[in-house]
């Protein structure tokens, strides 16, 4: 491409009205998503630490972050069970996220308008709820003791006779079970906002039309509103992967309060939460280092996910034969 | 479609980087300029150690440059009772107001504060909000942060201040004032400080037949140790008056268990290479005694993930443990807090200074080796001076080092005997001066002061009534005067920047040993591994010794 034809194309650009249109979100995500990102890469070469900017910015570590990050990854005996922890905790919350915003924006469809709101406000109530608070919540509910709220019901069920420690005993399952639960809720609130808001932007003539032809619920949902569906399950599903890979605030409460184990509660964003920031010394440098990486793995598996569910087939303009 | 088109990628990416730039040019421009302005240093006065005719001259040079209204912040954190740590501040500035209105100076001192439950909260934010300008001038905080805040050139060093007020320093115990240095210079001014006794419930040791006479002298001459401790507490279990016979905190190792480290003749730091010190044997003889406790059904095997308010406290005060590693403040913390349920009505509620005295017996933490004398930890708080204090004031330029020195003084009227004295009375803490350890000797003072007839700022009597109703009494007062020989057998934690790390993995080891999921011998080899598997800490820690091969317990 020649120098003359960038440039000519660069100002035709800026003339168009899709200039202005596009123009706020250009800049949000300058502001937003590229800056940050430029910011840590260069943070990542430098030794800042403490937020202390004015001495630091200046200096240049070169590698030495990330190779302080692999030294970590590649000794601490601890690694593993972190590693299997986020797999498995990315890939049921996420089913959980998606199949469970699906099938409640598909139920709420069917249901009145009342019914309809009530549900959708109940399911986001942990996504309002202040972090401290909702993890608090789900704290004392699994609670290993006989102060948990889980266990005081089972013993006065008669089903277990001893309170049972889940997140610390039952290894792996049980802290597992619980993070993913914890944010399993708080994640379904997303998906069903997005799945409500494309369920009503289907033509409702479709579903009329299949009504007055006798088709059940489960009918209308399979051939009508799914299909109808699939571009917002694939954002969804790749949003929420990656928005799971860098999550830590519940797990690191639940974890500092001893609810969960450590290694088997513990996720890749928490350690290196953990790794960059439980000394005195809050080392920025090596955070942004680890945050560098998680951008790199976070935009491989996006591009993965959007491959493995088609995006580009479903981005392809209309052959016009419709 | 075809204008959208026309934007190809390398389109985008040269606007972006233009745009970049010109944010970052900016940005830089900023900076440096402020860099410039404030490298201009004009005005102060030299302090004579003279607290009055200082504060009068510093007022005198404010009110000539045109100040009318000196703003100053103070943050602070930690349990409800111990809000003096920001009031403090504010009585002092209304001590030199008042200095100044009796000497016709136009000038007035403005306090904003800030308290949270949490001091590491009020560290992070500190240290996040220094290169804004938005940090608070005056800190009260753990004296373990001095290191990382001193090397940050974030706290002012106060050594030139402070070599002009000598007779100011000598009120202090001298090893606060040791525990404030970094390099060799002082950058705190000590807050209040604390023991960490070793609480016993003097119902169940009788149950059990256990006689306390004499037992604080014992430990305190190491002739009764952990291994007696632990025959008595299994005495209390066998004989069924308690069902635990040790309770100690959750989740982290800092600072209370680490007394097991001292107690075993280890140590933690070395002043030689300033390094942070792994000591094997001592650190593998305190997990040994505490999984032996666990084993034989005296300590709960989960006691690491207790929760402080429904199983903890309500543990000790109800009765249902021998010994309790706890702080002077828990003493204060039954007496406000519902923990204990009373059997008459089946209701929680606190315990009254009556009973805190008729159930528990304190003492030092008990040594681990024969011979050598029990032990306590303190963790002393420091009044730390922002190094850009008074920056949101006029004329910062011109005028900080007159900031500088008035907020100086400011922390140095905070220090009045009467004022480090109310703090300690009203949340548990040990005076940190010997003026005010009198001062709460004296009856009738504390009488005024439980009368609230003492002369206090407005809204400091305000905000603190309602907690020295609760607290100040004469048994509270005797426990305070009881516990302060501690001080002279204490120990400190380093004030090492990686320290939080290495504690939090003997938190995390401990947790493993207790549940059965490690051996004393693993969990201090993993310790050991996780060190070596972080490059900031191998190169922080000395690992010392070796794990010992015929040692028992008891």
């Amino acid at each position: 491409m020649s120098k003359i034809s960038l440039f000519s194309k660069i100002k035709n650009f800026i003339h168009s009205d899709a200039f202005i249109f596009l123009l706020p979100a250009f800049i949000l995500i300058i502001v937003f998503y590229l800056i940050p990102i430029i910011v840590s890469v260069y943070m990542s070469f430098t030794p800042l630490k403490n937020w202390n900017i004015a001495r630091y910015i200046h200096e240049f570590v070169g590698f030495e972050n990330y190779w302080r990050f692999f030294y970590m990854v590649t000794h601490d005996p601890t690694v593993e069970p972190i590693f299997i922890t986020t797999i498995v905790f990315i890939l049921i919350t996420l089913a959980i996220n998606v199949l469970g915003g699906l099938g409640l924006a598909i139920a709420t469809f069917f249901m009145g308008e009342r019914e309809a709101s009530s549900t959708q406000l109940l399911w986001l109530l942990p996504r309002m709820t202040p972090i401290a608070v909702y993890s608090m919540i789900w704290y004392y509910f699994f609670h290993g003791s006989a102060i948990g709220t889980l266990n005081s019901i089972m013993m006065s069920l008669g089903i277990i006779h001893e309170p049972i420690d889940w997140g610390q005993s039952i290894i792996p399952w049980g802290p597992w079970m619980i993070i993913i639960f914890v944010n399993g809720l708080v994640g379904v609130s997303y998906g069903m906002i997005v799945f409500t808001s494309a369920i009503s932007n289907i033509p409702k003539e479709l579903v009329i039309a299949a009504r007055v032809d006798g088709a059940s619920n489960w009918s209308i949902t399979k051939n009508i509103l799914i299909p109808l569906l699939k571009w917002h399950i694939v954002y969804v599903t790749t949003w929420q992967m990656l928005s799971l890979l860098t999550t830590y605030d519940h797990i690191f409460l639940l974890v500092e309060w001893g609810l969960v184990n450590r290694y088997y509660g513990t996720t890749w964003a928490l350690y290196i939460y953990n790794m960059a920031f439980t000394a005195a010394e809050k080392d920025l440098g090596l955070a942004a280092a680890a945050g560098v990486i998680l951008v790199i793995v976070g935009a491989i598996l996006g591009l993965l996910a959007l491959k493995i569910l088609g995006f580009e087939k479903m981005v392809k303009e209309p052959r016009g034969d419709i | 479609m075809k204008y959208c088109r026309a934007l190809s990628k390398t389109a985008g990416i040269v606007i972006a980087i233009i745009i970049i730039i010109g944010i970052a040019a900016g940005a830089y421009y900023y900076i440096s300029q402020k860099q410039i302005t404030t490298t201009k240093l004009i005005r102060f006065v030299p302090l004579t150690g003279d607290f009055d005719k200082d504060i009068i001259n510093i007022g005198k040079a404010l009110e000539q440059d045109g100040i009318k209204t000196v703003q100053l912040s103070v943050w602070s954190g930690g349990d409800p009772n111990s809000v003096m740590r920001i009031y403090g501040i504010v009585e002092a500035a209304y001590r030199i107001n008042k200095i100044w209105k009796q000497n016709n100076i136009n000038v007035e001192i403005k306090v904003t504060t800030r308290y949270v439950s949490n001091p590491n909260d009020v560290y992070e934010d500190y240290i996040n909000k220094w290169s804004l300008g938005q940090a608070p001038d005056i800190m009260a905080n753990g004296y373990t942060y001095i290191a990382s805040l001193a090397s940050e050139g974030y706290i002012l060093d106060l050594t030139p201040y402070l070599n002009n007020y000598t007779s100011f320093l000598n009120q202090f115990y001298p090893t606060l004032i040791d525990a404030m240095k970094w390099n060799g210079k002082i950058y705190g001014i000590p807050q209040d400080t604390e023991a960490r006794p070793l609480y016993i419930r003097k119902d169940v040791a009788a149950c059990a037949g256990l006689d306390l006479t004499g037992l604080a002298e014992k430990i305190k001459n190491g002739q009764l140790t952990w291994s007696d401790l632990y025959r008595w507490a299994l005495k209390v279990k066998e004989s069924g008056c308690a069902p635990w016979g040790l309770i100690h905190r959750k989740g982290s190792a800092h600072p209370d268990l680490i007394q097991f480290i001292y107690a075993f003749g280890g140590k933690l730091y070395d002043e030689k290479t300033g390094k942070l010190v792994f000591d094997k044997a001592a650190v593998y003889k305190w997990f040994v005694v505490e999984k032996t406790f666990a084993d034989h059904g005296l300590l709960p095997h989960d006691i690491m993930s207790w929760d402080w308010a429904k199983q903890i406290h309500p543990t000790v005060v109800d009765g249902k443990t021998l010994a309790f590693i706890g702080g002077t403040w828990h003493w204060f913390e039954w007496q406000t807090k519902a923990y204990y349920t009373d059997p008459k009505t089946g209701q929680q509620r606190p315990l009254t200074s009556e009973e805190v005295h008729k159930y528990f017996y304190y003492t030092l933490f008990p040594s681990g080796i024969k011979g050598k004398p029990g032990l306590t930890l303190s963790q002393p708080f420091a009044w730390m001076i922002n190094s850009k204090a008074g920056e949101r004031n006029p004329n910062y330029d011109k005028l900080k080092d007159l900031y500088h020195e008035l907020v100086f003084l400011v922390v140095v009227k905070a220090s009045d005997p009467d004022i480090v004295a109310i703090h300690s009375l009203i949340s548990g803490h040990l005076p940190v001066t010997k003026t005010a350890a009198e001062l709460i000797k004296n009856q009738t003072w504390v009488d005024e002061l439980k009368n609230l007839k003492v002369k206090l700022a407005p809204e400091v009597l305000n905000n603190i009534k309602n907690i020295i109703e609760k607290t100040v009494n004469p048994l509270n007062v005797q426990f305070l005067a009881n516990v302060t020989y501690m001080l002279e057998y204490t120990t400190f934690t380093p004030k090492h920047p990686q320290y939080p790390k290495l504690a939090s993995l003997f938190a995390e080891a401990l947790d493993q040993v207790l549940r059965d999921k490690m051996t004393p011998a693993q969990a201090v080899n993993y310790i050991v591994e996780k060190i070596n598997a972080d490059p900031d800490l191998k190169k922080s820690v000395e690992i010392i010794g070796k794990i010992p091969q015929n040692w028992t317990f008891p």
